[in-house]
C-alpha cells in the first residue's frame, strides 16, 4: 500500500531532488512505495491542492530549500499542518547553507545589489519588484525555528544512497531480499574462511544473491543483503567472537558501524539523525523499538549483542566526523606551518590536507558523505553541518588542529592567516548560529 | 468583471514560478505576468569571500546544473587573476560540461517536457509526469534512468560530487580521471549512443505528431542568446553571441558582456528581464536555452549533431521561432553531447596528471567567465582585490536570460488560446500512453 508523501521546494537549488532522482534504476523500487501528493518540480499538483488536505494526513513532508521569502515560511508551516511527520531534507533545511551568509547584510543593503546596483542594469529601472511577490524574510534561519521538526537529514546534497534508506525506513518497508540461505553457501573463500582468521565477516547470517564482491577481494561480507531466512553453521564462530569484540581491530569496528545498518536496513547514523534511528533508540533507551521480522535466533543473539557493544561503547559517539571516515594519514610527514590557499600548489593525496597546510574542515564536520570532496583532492568545506553547536567555530577548529594534528602555528597566527572567517568556518551554518548578530 | 486566470505553481520545471494571465469583460488579453517568486541574492553574499571559494559555493544556484555552476566561476576568477590552465584540464572541463549536458538535457526530455506529449496535454494532472510514465513505459523509462545515470556518474567520477562538484580550482583541475574509471565509462559508450539514437527517434516521432502545434502555437520572433567558439556550436568556452529576430549574428568577447547584455528590473518578478542592449528594452528582449544556441551556431561541433540540425533546418529554417521547436533542439544538442563525450573518453589528456598549474597568483583584477549551462548562457564577473577576496561580482545565469523571453511567448500564446481559440482547431494525436 503507497503512503502520501510531498516534497516542497522552498529557496533552492533542487539538488537534493535531483541526489533522490540519482538513484536512477534503484527508483524503481522506491516509487511504488510513495504516493506522492505535492513535489512542483516532478508532478502537476498546484499549492491549493496542498491546501485543500486535511491536516496529518499526509504521512511524511520533506521540506527542502532556505527560508529565504515569507512564501517560505508560509508553506512550510502549511505543510506541517499537513504531515505526520516533517524531515528536514539537506543542509538548507537543516542549516540555512550559503544563503545564511547573506545574515551577514540587511535585507535592504542585499535588495539594494540586487534590484538596484549590479553594473548590468542599464535603462533605469530598479528598486524591490513588490507585486506578485512574496516579500523576503529578514534574515534566514534554519527550519525548526518555525515549526517542529521529526528528521533531519543533512548534506549539501544528502546522498542518494540516505535518502533511500531513509525513505525506506520512514515507510516501514523492510524489502530484504531474506534467501532461505546464508552467504557462505556462494562464497567464493570458503575453504579460506576469513572467520578462521579473526576477521569478523557477517556472511554466515547474510543472505545469499549478491555479486560476492567483497570476499572476491579477500573483504569480509558486511551484511549488505540482510539477514537470511537461516544462518550457516559458521554463524556460531561469528557468535562466539562478538562475545569479545574489544579486541578487534580498529578496520573491523569500522564494519560494525556499517554492518548494522545494512543489514537492518536503517538509515546510516551520521547522515540521517532521527529518534527513531535504530542506533538511537538502542543508545537512549537501551532496547530496540523497531521490530526485527522473524529473525533466526542466532541472527537476533549476533546483532543483539553488536548493538549492546554499540550502546557502551564510546567509539559508538566518536565516530561522528570526516576525517573519521577520510583515508589519508594523520600525524603525517607533512606539518601546517602556514595556512595556505586552496589554489596554492597541489596537495599530495595521501597525507591529511591541514598536516600539508589547506585548510579542511574534516575535524569539525559530522561524517555522512564519505569523503567525497576528499576523494577528488579537494579539502572539506563543511556542508554536512558541525558536529557541536552555540561554539565559536573558528576558535573550536584551531583548538582541534592544535591538539590532534601536525601543526606548528600558534592559536592566534593560524586564526590570523585566516581572512574570511564566515566564509571558511560556518559556509553552510551561519544561519543556525544564534550567537551571530551581523545585518549591517 | 474580467477574469484572472492564476497557475501557482509553474509545475515540472526548475525554480519557483507563479502564472497570471488577466482577461478583460470581451475576453482579450490585458496582462500576463510570469513572476519568479525568489532570490537569494549571491551577488551580494559573495562580497568578503576568497575568491577560489566561489567555485565551492555558486554551485547552489542550481543543483541541475551545478557543473556550470562550478565551472564559469573558476574561469572568471582566472580571467581576474591572469591564470592560464595547462590543455589537460581544458579537456577534462569540456569533458566534465558535456556530460552534465547530456544528463541535463535527458532529464529534461524525460522527466520534464515527455509526459505532456506521451500522455497528452488533456491528461489528468495527477498522472501526468515521469513517474506515471516509468510504470506504461518501462522500457524507455529504464532507457531514460540509464542515460541520466551514466550522465551524473560521468560528473561524479571527475568533479567528486555530481550535484555540487569540487574539482576545478583557478589553475585547472585537483585530479584527473582514473584510467580505469574512464576504461569503465567507455566500455558503455556504444549503449548510450544506440539510446540517444533511440531517444532522438522518439523526439522526432513527437514533433511529427504535433506538427500542427509546433508549426503554429507560440512562433514568436525574439532576439537569442548564445556562445560560439568561432561560430561553432561550443558549450564549455566562446563568446557571447547575440542573433536577430530576422537572423543577423553579433559577436562579443565576454569580457564586452556589458556592450551586449542589458538587465531590466521588472515590477513582478525577481528574475530580472534581459535584452540586447542595442536594442532597448522590451523590443531586444531575446530567449536563451536550446533553440537559441541552435540559432546562434553556424554549425554543431560533430558530425552526427551536424546532421541533425541540417534536418532540423531544412524543416523550420535557418533562424527557428518556433517554441516548441526547443525540445527538438535539446535533442540536436543531445547527440552533441554524447559524441563529443565519446572522442574525449578516447583522450589521454583526461587521465594526464599534469591538470594543474602550480604556481597560481591573484592579483587585483575584473575577470569574466562564459559558458553555456543546459538552460542556456552562464556568466560571472567577479572582481578581486590584491589578495584575491572578493570585492564585488555580477552573475548573469541561465534561466534568468529567459524569462523575459518566456513571458513574451506566454502573451504570445495567450493571445492565441484566449482571443484567436486557436486550439480549438489543432489537431492532436492519440496519446501514446492512455
Amino acid at each position: 500500500m503507497a503512503v502520501k508523501v510531498a516534497f516542497l521546494q522552498n529557496s533552492d537549488c533542487w539538488g537534493c531532488h535531483q541526489s533522490l532522482l540519482n538513484l536512477h534504476l534503484g527508483l524503481l523500487n522506491v516509487l511504488p512505495a510513495l504516493e506522492i501528493v505535492y513535489w512542483p518540480a516532478v508532478v502537476d499538483f498546484k499549492y491549493d491542492s496542498l491546501k485543500a488536505r486535511e491536516d496529518g494526513e499526509i504521512l511524511v513532508g520533506f521540506v527542502e530549500g532556505s527560508l529565504r521569502t515569507k512564501h517560505d515560511i508560509a508553506q512550510t508551516k502549511l505543510l506541517r499542518q499537513k504531515c505526520a511527520l516533517i524531515v528536514a531534507f539537506g543542509s538548507c533545511s537543516c542549516y540555512g547553507n550559503v544563503h545564511g551568509l547573506a545574515n551577514q547584510w540587511s535585507k535592504d543593503n542585499l535588495i539594494k545589489r540586487k534590484f538596484s546596483e549590479v553594473e548590468s542594469i542599464a535603462d533605469g529601472s530598479g528598486g524591490e519588484p513588490t507585486i506578485n511577490t512574496p516579500g523576503f524574510a529578514d534574515k534566514i534561519v534554519p527550519v525548526d525555528e518555525i515549526i517542529k521538526v521529526d528528521a533531519y537529514m543533512s548534506g549539501c546534497p544528502p546522498k542518494p544512497e540516505a535518502i533511500a534508506s531513509a525513505i525506506v525506513f520512514l515507510l516501514g518497508q523492510k524489502p530484504f531480499p531474506m534467501n532461505d540461505l546464508a552467504f557462505c553457501n556462494d562464497c567464493s573463500i570458503k575453504d579460506n574462511c576469513l572467520l578462521d582468521k579473526a576477521k569478523l565477516c557477517f556472511g554466515p547470517i547474510t543472505s545469499i544473491g549478491c555479486s560476492l564482491k567483497c570476499t572476491s577481494n579477500n573483504k569480509p561480507c558486511v551484511g549488505c543483503f540482510g539477514p537470511a531466512k537461516t544462518v550457516d553453521s559458521r554463524a556460531e564462530k561469528l557468535n562466539n567472537m562478538v562475545n569479545n569484540l574489544d579486541i578487534l581491530s580498529s578496520g573491523d569496528k569500522k564494519n560494525l558501524y556499517e554492518f548494522l545498518p545494512l543489514f537492518l536496513n536503517v538509515p546510516l547514523m551520521a547522515g540521517f539523525d532521527l529518534a527513531g534511528d535504530i542506533l538511537k533508540q538502542v543508545k537512549k533507551r537501551g532496547t530496540l523499538e523497531t521490530h526485527l521480522a522473524n529473525l533466526p535466533p542466532t541472527t537476533e543473539e549476533i546483532a543483539g549483542k553488536i548493538m549492546g557493544y554499540l550502546r557502551d561503547h564510546r567509539d559508538f559517539t566518536e565516530i561522528s566526523n570526516v576525517c573519521d571516515t577520510c583515508p589519508r594519514i594523520i600525524g603525517s610527514k607533512s606539518t601546517m606551518t602556514r595556512v595556505k590557499r586552496d589554489y596554492e600548489g597541489l596537495p599530495n593525496m595521501e597525507d591529511c590536507f591541514i598536516e600539508q597546510g589547506y585548510l579542511c574542515m574534516g575535524p569539525i564536520t559530522k561524517a555522512g558523505c564519505g569523503g567525497m570532496c576528499i576523494k577528488v583532492n579537494s579539502p572539506c568545506t563543511g556542508c554536512y553541518g558541525q558536529t557541536e553547536w552555540g561554539v565559536n567555530q573558528a576558535e573550536r577548529f584551531a583548538d582541534t588542529v592544535l591538539k590532534g594534528f601536525n601543526v606548528s602555528l600558534s592559536k592566534d597566527e593560524l586564526l590570523n592567516q585566516v581572512k574570511d572567517h564566515l566564509g571558511t568556518f560556518e559556509k553552510f551554518t551561519l544561519a543556525a548560529n544564534r550567537n551571530f548578530k551581523g545585518g549591517e | 468583471m474580467g477574469k484572472e486566470i492564476v497557475v501557482d505553481p509553474v509545475t515540472r520545471l526548475e525554480g519557483h514560478n507563479v502564472l497570471k494571465v488577466k482577461l478583460g469583460d470581451d475576453g482579450t488579453v490585458q496582462d500576463v505576468q510570469f513572476s519568479i517568486t525568489t532570490t537569494r541574492f549571491f551577488e551580494k553574499f559573495l562580497e568578503g569571500r576568497y575568491c577560489e571559494h566561489i567555485p565551492r559555493i555558486t554551485p547552489r544556484i542550481c543543483g541541475i546544473c551545478p557543473i556550470p555552476h562550478h565551472l564559469t566561476p573558476t574561469k572568471a576568477v582566472e580571467d581576474a587573476w591572469g591564470v592560464q590552465i595547462p590543455p589537460a584540464a581544458y579537456k577534462l572541463r569540456q569533458l566534465l560540461q558535456n556530460a552534465k549536458q547530456y544528463s541535463s538535457h535527458a532529464l529534461h526530455f524525460y522527466a520534464l517536457a515527455a509526459p505532456d506529449f506521451l500522455l497528452g496535454p488533456m491528461a489528468d494532472p495527477a498522472l501526468r509526469n515521469v513517474v506515471h510514465v516509468i510504470n506504461k513505459m518501462p522500457d524507455v523509462g529504464a532507457m531514460a534512468l540509464k542515460m541520466m545515470d551514466f550522465g551524473q556518474k560521468l560528473c561524479q567520477a571527475i568533479g567528486g560530487k555530481s550535484v555540487h562538484p569540487i574539482v576545478a580550482i583557478p589553475g585547472g583541475m585537483k585530479k584527473p580521471l582514473d584510467e580505469d574509471v574512464r576504461d569503465l565509462f567507455l566500455k558503455q559508450i556504444e549503449d548510450q549512443v544506440e539510446w540517444t539514437k533511440k531517444t532522438v527517434d522518439i523526439g522526432l516521432k513527437v514533433v511529427e505528431d504535433y506538427w500542427d502545434v509546433v508549426a503554429n502555437v507560440g512562433v514568436v520572433p525574439t532576439y537569442y542568446v548564445g556562445m560560439t567558439k568561432n561560430g561553432i556550436h561550443d558549450i564549455y568556452d566562446g563568446d557571447i553571441r547575440i542573433v536577430s529576430p530576422n537572423g543577423e549574428k553579433f559577436d562579443y568577447p565576454p569580457q564586452k558582456y556589458l556592450d551586449a547584455l542589458g538587465e531590466h528590473i521588472p515590477e513582478h518578478s525577481y528574475a530580472t528581464h534581459m535584452y540586447y542592449k542595442p536594442a532597448g528594452y522590451p523590443e531586444g528582449i531575446y530567449r536563451a536555452n536550446t533553440l537559441a544556441m541552435i540559432n546562434c551556431a553556424d554549425k554543431m561541433a560533430t558530425p552526427l549533431a551536424d546532421e541533425a540540425l541540417q534536418a532540423m533546418r531544412a524543416k523550420v529554417g535557418n533562424i527557428s521561432h518556433h517554441t516548441f521547436a526547443y525540445h527538438w533542439a535539446r535533442l540536436i544538442e543531445l547527440v552533441e553531447s554524447i559524441e563529443v563525450i565519446a572522442t574525449l573518453l578516447q583522450d589521454d589528456d583526461v587521465v594526464n596528471p599534469d591538470c594543474k598549474t602550480l604556481d597560481v597568483q591573484p592579483r587585483e583584477g575584473n575577470g569574466v567567465g562564459i559558458t553555456e549551462a543546459p538552460r542556456g548562457l552562464l556568466l560571472y564577473n567577479i572582481w578581486s582585490d590584491a589578495e584575491g577576496i572578493c570585492k564585488k561580482a555580477n552573475l548573469l545565469v541561465a534561466t534568468n536570460h529567459n524569462i523575459a523571453g518566456i513571458e513574451k511567448t506566454l502573451m504570445h500564446v495567450a493571445k492565441q488560446v484566449f482571443e484567436d481559440k486557436a486550439l480549438d482547431g489543432l489537431k492532436l494525436p492519440d496519446p501514446w500512453i492512455k
